[in-house]
């Protein structure tokens, strides 16, 4: 996906977090297991910030290189997309 | 002794009734047998018991679930109030604008409509009365809602080489997702499965139709198809393993490892009136039966598939073989596959026999 395309949660869609990192995606029609990964991604898709910003805001989190979490926040974005979870 | 998995997803089956006669209706052939119906408070206490064993999504279904208005109302308010994802299953006839306020005010976040045809006179023919247009009328008034809408059409052998004007009606409509779904074979669709059988070639169209309006129309349109499992290698992961995350319950209180279940009459279901809930899906017969991979028999046992397929379906190897625990005959490694490819080849009948509440009259 490009770096400065801007997604957001899709209608319908909605994460649900509980103690000790447990988190779920809820959609129509089922209930998906996120990983920790997955889940501080998809905390910051606000549908302002860009792709690219998420991934800088990763970066100073866990203080890792931007290019290493860069392909993780585009494949991440790209499958969810596809499956209708993010727009 | 509970090493229980979470279940994740509770189906209220608020009523078996209904208005329309739909032919491939997964819902019991003794339709009758389900009056003595659970009341509101009830239903209200099995989606809080269900909240406090883990459960995160509420499906309100039936039948039709809006003929108890009120019951399937009180689910969603119930649920709600739990912070749980609440989705509507409806064929929208009833869905005034009076009614569709009531749902959203109660915390309503998804719901789904079905059409039988992308025309009226088909659709018609399939619901046994005319209601496709009001069906329209139902879908246009929710999507000016912004509430988060699926359109379902159940495929079959009489629709499916209408799979085209389907995706262009969604396409009209301006609906985001669009659920093509192959009839599964269970109830009212096991007893018309000859009729509702897509031809081989029917499906291979259905898949090139269906890749060609994916690419076509991704991004503004998310299109679900899964294959009709009689013409798949592997069966499919049904519940994704018996009593490991899904649960159904029927009108009448029956607690059903997945909504066909009640057609296996070798288990016994208990039932929300005298057990806790929690008690059921940890503990009772029927979600012990099957849960988990150690009942399985060969060639499931040593298929490293195992965990993937968890052997299939119990309610289509019980329909189709006489016995739940054997593996779903769906999977081209049953030694009785034969009965998937011979069904596959059957001869359709004139006509269907269309749902109803009463069907066997003595002779």
């Amino acid at each position: 996906m490009n770096a400065s395309a801007t997604v957001r949660l899709a209608p319908g869609v909605r994460l649900h977090q509980e103690e000790g990192g447990v988190a779920f995606l809820l959609i129509p029609e089922g209930v998906v297991e996120l990983s920790p990964t997955a889940v501080a991604i998809v905390e910051l898709l606000d549908g302002a910030r860009t792709l690219d910003d998420v991934t800088q805001l990763l970066a100073e989190r866990y203080d890792a290189s931007p290019d290493e979490l860069r392909s993780d926040v585009d494949q991440l974005c790209a499958e969810f997309r596809s499956k209708g979870y993010l727009r | 002794m509970t090493n229980a998995p979470r279940p994740l997803s509770l189906l209220c089956e608020i009523t078996y009734r209904c208005n329309l006669q739909c032919p491939y209706c997964y819902n019991p052939l003794n339709l009758a047998g389900y009056r003595n119906e659970l009341d509101g408070d009830t239903w209200r206490r099995v989606v809080n018991e269900a909240a406090d064993i883990g459960v995160l999504q509420v499906h309100v279904s039936g039948g039709e679930p809006t003929l108890r208005p009120n019951e399937a109302i009180g689910v969603v308010e119930a649920a709600s109030a739990r912070g749980l994802y609440t989705n509507l299953i409806t064929q929208g006839t009833f869905l005034d604008d009076a009614l569709l306020d009531r749902f959203i005010t109660a915390g309503l976040e998804h719901v789904q409509i079905s059409i039988q045809a992308p025309e009226a006179k088909l659709a018609d023919r399939i619901a046994g009365t005319n209601v496709h247009e009001k069906k329209l009328v139902a879908i246009e008034r929710v999507m000016k809602r912004g509430i988060a809408f699926t359109l379902n059409c159940v495929i079959h052998r009489a629709n499916h080489d209408m799979l085209p004007q389907v995706i262009e009606l969604a396409e009209r409509l301006g609906v985001r997702r669009l659920e093509l779904a192959n009839t599964q074979f269970y109830g009212w669709a096991f007893e018309n499965r000859a009729w509702l059988m897509p031809t081989r070639a029917q499906v291979r169209a259905g898949e090139r139709i269906v890749a060609e309006a994916r690419e076509r129309l991704a991004g503004r349109m998310q299109i679900t198809y899964v294959l009709p499992d009689y013409y798949e290698e592997f069966p499919k992961p049904c519940m994704h393993g018996w009593g490991n995350a899904f649960m159904t319950v029927a009108p009448n209180g029956d607690v059903l490892p997945c909504p066909a279940a009640a057609s296996i009459t070798s288990l016994h279901f208990d039932n929300v009136r005298e057990r806790p809930l929690r008690e059921i899906w940890e503990s009772s017969d029927a979600f012990v039966a099957y849960r988990g991979t150690a009942w399985m028999p060969e060639p499931c046992r040593s298929c490293e598939r195992r965990e993937i397929d968890f052997g299939g379906c119990r309610c289509q190897a019980f329909a189709l073989l006489g016995d739940a625990g054997a593996t779903d005959p769906a999977c081209a490694k049953s030694p009785h596959h034969g009965v998937i490819a011979a069904a596959v080849e059957e001869r359709p009948p004139e006509t269907f026999v269309p749902r109803r509440m009463q069907t066997t009259t003595p002779s």
